[in-house]
């Protein structure tokens, strides 16, 4: 997949200092992105559009600076604002913002700086030679989506700002896609901001996460980092997810399983993966799919049973949150349970619990 | 058939409302575009003040044009000292007709406008068109037929304009007189008759111009946006 990729240092740092008045919030993003390949991930409404729009130059009221790669883009202390034409910003905003008056190859090479052999590679990386001639309304959304990818690397940009490219396809589509974001990450030497929800897609591809939260910077940093702390991968629709990288060790085709290594000496159970052994995977285990004991569950079918030592107990919403430090590993698990299994099993900090998961909780991000 | 006479009455008409849409094309286009995406103080009275004409009965403007261009005032005396005299004469009945007409065309063009996706110019700006690139390039080719419906509209106006045109060109034969102008004094001098070849005219130019705007209209409420 290409994982290794994503770390590979980039010559092109962006670097963000800006204020923009927004109508619910100020959007005040300080920092510096040095990853080909950054998701901006964070609840709907945290300003992630506004910051690609500011980006663009698509936001006269922004204030601050923001260079890319050394090139000064904003610097409203030294007056300088250049307009998006100036900015070599390759911008993909949600709905591919095709023009309807062009036809797809019409709208690939609209870009002033579209030279012929630029989309010509453009069309060849996002396969889109068999639909030049269309015009935008006949094409389906993932076909949209590669015609405003190419109309944005065709136009020679410095960085590429894609907001949710593949939020609007449906599951088939997004999976059609994604190979050819990642041959963009991987065969053109452009950074990446990507405005993403997805968990699984972020760690797919980025080497970075900007979490905003209401226009503020929430958290900066390595995927795996942010996304398994508690409180930030905590969407309505995932819940919380304790996500671990490892090692294929081993497959057992007899016991229809996959053993992999995450780590911290511990070794998990998943369902045969067709990935070769010495592969490096993430996994994603649910904190309501782990079960806890206060013993040493002799008997269950659960394939995976570790000691762990509860660290924290915390009350989030209706359901209690333990935080459970497991073997050697670097950080604690999350698990979730009721406020009536706390107290009848009298858990609490320091209690040494052991934690069950079957191998089909175990997801494969 | 007309006679001789009659279509240089009709060739004069055609002539006017041509040259005065010509004119009035890149203002209306401008004016309508900047009531579509301007937003801020004076906006109300810019497009009160365009409108006004549509409203007003056309004699009241024509007397407000002749007021503005007679020479006793200021407009007037300026034109008149360098040669320019435009009452009673073929100018006057193209001002008369372009601020008839100029509110049709602003009208259309400024609803065409504000039809485009600003953020579609947004991107045609990332991709390096200037603000006046991204018009010709994207708003312009997404407004067209607002803009020409709007055109095929000030052009029908400009061909049957009276009012303000008989009070400030003044109805003189061969010099100022135009179909609708013809129309009226040939039913005041009796001769129904030749009126009514030039109705016969009008009702062709009429036909064909909003046959015109009918045909784009349609075409354009079956465009989507993708």
């Amino acid at each position: 997949m290409g994982v290794a990729a994503a770390d590979a240092p980039v010559d092109r740092v962006i670097e963000l200092a800006v204020d923009v008045p927004l109508a619910a919030f100020v959007l005040r993003v300080n920092g510096t992105l040095s990853s080909a390949f950054t998701a901006i991930m964070g609840p709907s409404g945290s300003g992630k559009t506004s910051l690609l729009e500011t980006l663009a130059g698509l936001r006269p009221n922004a204030r601050g600076r923001i260079a890319v790669d050394g090139a000064v883009l904003l610097d409203t202390s030294r007056r300088v604002r250049l307009p998006p034409e100036r900015r070599r910003v390759g911008y993909v905003p949600q709905d591919a913002g095709l023009f309807p008056h062009l036809t797809a190859g019409g709208n690939v090479a609209f870009g002033a700086r579209a030279r012929r052999e630029r989309v010509e590679t453009a069309i060849e990386i996002l396969g889109l030679r068999a639909l030049l001639g269309r015009s935008p309304v006949s094409l389906s959304g993932g076909e949209r989506q590669r015609v405003a990818l190419a109309r944005a690397l065709a136009s020679d940009p410095r960085v590429l700002l894609l907001d949710e490219p593949l939020a609007a396809l449906d599951v088939g589509l997004r999976e059609r896609v994604l190979p050819y974001l990642m041959r963009v990450r991987d065969e053109w030497n452009v950074p990446i901001l990507y405005v993403t929800h997805n968990v699984g897609e972020a760690l797919a591809l980025a080497g970075e996460v900007l979490l905003l939260r209401e226009g503020q910077v929430d958290a900066l940093g390595a995927p795996l980092d942010l996304l398994s702390t508690e409180g930030l991968v905590r969407d309505a629709e995932r819940g919380l997810e304790n996500l671990l990288r490892g090692r294929v060790a081993a497959h057992d085709d007899a016991g229809g399983v996959t053993r992999v290594d995450v780590g911290g000496g511990l070794t998990i159970s998943i369902p045969l993966v067709a990935r070769a052994v010495g592969n490096i995977v993430t996994l994603a285990i649910r904190a309501e799919d782990i079960v806890v004991a206060t013993e040493h569950p002799a008997a269950l079918s659960a394939r995976n049973v570790f000691e762990a030592r509860i660290e924290s107990v915390e009350r989030t919403g209706v359901d209690v949150t333990l935080r459970c430090a497991v073997g050697r590993g670097p950080r604690p698990w999350l698990v979730r349970l009721t406020p009536a299994a706390v107290r009848a099993m009298e858990l609490r900090v320091g209690t040494p619990v052991w934690l069950a998961i079957k191998s089909h909780s175990v997801h494969v991000v | 058939m007309p006679t001789r006479e009659e279509w240089g009455i009709v060739l004069f008409t055609i002539r006017i409302a041509t040259l005065a849409t010509l004119l009035l094309l890149p203002i209306g286009v401008g004016v309508g575009f900047a009531l579509a995406r301007y937003r801020g103080p004076g906006k109300g009275v810019v497009e009160t003040l365009v409108s006004l004409p549509l409203v007003l009965p056309p004699t009241a403007v024509g007397i407000v044009l002749l007021q503005i261009l007679s020479r006793r005032n200021t407009l007037g005396a300026w034109l008149a000292a360098r040669g320019i005299d435009v009452v009673f004469t073929w100018k006057a009945v193209l001002v008369a007709t372009m601020v008839m007409a100029f509110p049709l065309l602003v009208r259309s063009a400024r609803t065409a406008f504000e039809e485009v996706d600003p953020r579609l110019v947004g991107i045609a700006r990332t991709l390096g068109c200037g603000p006046l690139g991204a018009f010709f390039r994207v708003t312009l080719p997404l407004a067209w037929r607002g803009v020409l419906a709007g055109t095929v509209l000030a052009f029908s106006r400009a061909l049957g304009e009276f009012g303000a045109t008989v009070m400030v060109a003044g109805n003189i034969p061969g010099k100022t007189q135009t179909l609708a102008l013809a129309i009226f004094h040939d039913t005041q001098t009796g001769h129904e008759d030749r009126a009514m070849v030039l109705v016969a005219v009008t009702v062709t130019l009429a036909f064909a111009a909003l046959w015109t705007t009918e045909w784009v209209s349609r075409r354009r409420t079956r465009r989507s946006i993708a």
